[in-house]
């Protein structure tokens, strides 16, 4: 490894934007907080109505805008406040996960997760393991607008 | 085989007897070869109506076109449309009634059967050096008229890569239909031209995809054409923020703009993605969009993939029943969630 590459993968910070469903996960993430459980702080949560309520749109404007991972956290099956906004989700995300994919980017820069009000140890989990998986990638350019 | 002469019988009468406003077709182009759509409303411009490989257009971008300048012009219509349509043109029309953007009522549908071919890529006529003045089916067969006289090709050899891997070439929804029902007759499986791209390893899917994204010159066609890109204000428009003089620098700042204007690669490649995320589980492979492409983007690479995930993971053909579910405002229990942490 070359002394610049290694500079890189040292000072690179990896930056998340969090879509987190209202009732579930963004309860979640509070959970960890007042539970004073550690865990990076890379992502900038974005509080949503729930996870159906996600346009593809978000996704990729925060790819746009330069983050480098996108996370996309809800109730469980079976737990959305609004009964089926998660399975909408499910089917929606899945087509956003696979074209990204397809025209060749990182599938590791894309992530869902289901968290709930209770799981503030896995919510920290979920962004310590996307942050680690991150990390490998270097900063995203591919979708990030350029202003040259 | 189709009899031309049933075909404009079956318009000349319905407009005779006033059963119908008009009857969405094809006529002869000025550019020689071409067919060109066209509306006829008397019955005398029957005989204006052809029908051969290079009718390749999916006219039901006319019933759109006809609902919008209704509703523009405050117009009511009490007789229906009639529109030639091949099995891509029924399948977008079906998808268009299950949006409910016309009911069922509002539109004639004289299906014709692609029977064992279906239509031209000019693309694949020129690269074999043939300058042709017409075009007619036979069998297995194009006849063109060249200088030379006249030329028979395997239409294999010149159809579009969607009519050889098209799932349905014949138009289940009509209220008459031309031809027989060859369906089945599959030349290529579905799907083959974008297995053969997937092989591609994802650095190397990038590096084609970066450079179509930069070529785009973003000039709407593929978006114009589409009969599923109905919407009267698209995502990539700002009409709804009109600058004039009076609009401060806080208001541009402010206002949502999920795709920028400039041909960028970036905003390209953003405008390809939602087109293509808009039109999962309703683009029904009419390749329009690619056919005019000014600068050959290969957009069909991106609606077949979308259209392969809805089929494999979910079960759902596009334009399959006027009143089916869509796909993405419906779910099943089994589906995929195997990518959720
Ligand atoms: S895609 Fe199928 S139905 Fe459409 S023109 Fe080709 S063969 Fe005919
Ligand atoms: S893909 Fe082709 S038709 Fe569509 S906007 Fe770009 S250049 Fe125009
Ligand atoms: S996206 Fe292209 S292939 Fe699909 S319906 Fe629209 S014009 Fe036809």
């Amino acid at each position: 490894m070359s002394e610049q590459q290694a500079e890189v993968t040292t000072d690179y910070e990896p930056r998340i934007v969090a879509f987190l469903c209202k009732w579930c996960s963004s309860a979640g993430s509070d959970l960890a907080g007042v539970s004073r459980i550690q865990y990076p702080s890379n992502a900038t949560p974005i509080t949503v109505p729930c996870t159906g309520s996600i346009s593809p749109n978000y996704i990729l404007s925060a790819l746009k805008k330069g983050a480098d991972g996108v996370l996309v956290s809800g109730c469980h099956i079976g737990d959305c406040h609004y009964i089926e906004g998660n399975f909408l989700a499910r089917r929606k995300i899945h087509l956003v996960k696979e074209l990204l994919g397809f025209v060749g980017i990182e599938q590791d820069r894309f992530r869902m997760s289901w968290v709930s009000a209770a799981e503030g140890a896995k919510y920290s989990q979920v962004i310590k393991d996307f942050v680690e998986d991150l990390r490998p990638l270097g900063p995203q350019t591919k979708v990030k607008a350029g202003r040259s | 085989m189709i009899n031309l002469q049933d075909m404009r019988d079956t318009a000349r009468n319905m407009l005779a007897k006033n059963e119908v406003r008009g009857v969405i077709g094809y006529r002869r182009s000025t550019n020689g070869m071409l067919a060109e759509p066209v509306v006829i409303t008397k019955p005398e411009q029957a005989d204006e109506l052809i029908w051969d490989p290079t009718c390749f257009h999916n006219l039901s971008l006319y019933l759109v076109e006809d609902r919008k300048f209704l509703a523009h012009t405050r117009a009511k219509a009490d007789l229906p449309i009639a529109i030639i349509a091949k099995g891509c043109d029924a399948r977008s029309t079906v998808v268009l009634m299950q949006e409910n953007y016309f009911e069922r009522k509002d539109v004639y549908i004289i299906g014709v059967s692609c029977e064992g071919t279906g239509v031209l890529d000019e693309r694949k006529l020129v690269k074999k050096g043939i300058r042709a003045t017409n075009s007619a089916f036979d069998g297995d067969d194009f006849v063109f008229t060249t200088e030379q006289g006249e030329q028979r090709i395997p239409a294999r050899e010149v159809m579009a890569d969607r009519c050889l891997e098209c799932r349905e070439c014949f138009p289940k929804e009509h209220n008459i239909v031309l031809g027989e029902d060859k369906t089945g007759r599959q030349l290529d499986a579905p799907f083959t031209a974008l297995k053969r791209f997937e092989e591609l390893d994802p650095a190397a899917r990038w590096e084609f995809w970066d450079h179509q994204f930069e070529r785009c010159i973003r000039c709407f066609a593929c978006r114009s054409v589409c009969p599923m890109c109905y919407c009267d204000e698209c995502i990539v428009d700002s009409t709804s923020f009109p600058v004039t003089g009076q609009t401060t620098a806080d208001e541009k700042a402010n206002r949502v703009k999920w795709i920028e204007r400039s041909a960028t690669r970036a905003e390209n490649m953003t405008y390809h993605m939602t087109r293509v995320l808009h039109l999962a589980g309703r683009c029904i492979d009419c390749n329009e969009c690619e056919r005019v492409c000014p600068v050959n983007i290969p957009l069909r690479l991106l609606n077949n993939k979308m259209e392969r995930e809805a089929r494999e993971q979910f079960g759902y053909e596009p334009g399959a029943s006027i009143g089916g579910p869509s796909l993405t405002a419906s779910f099943l229990d089994t589906d995929p969630g195997k990518f959720i942490r």
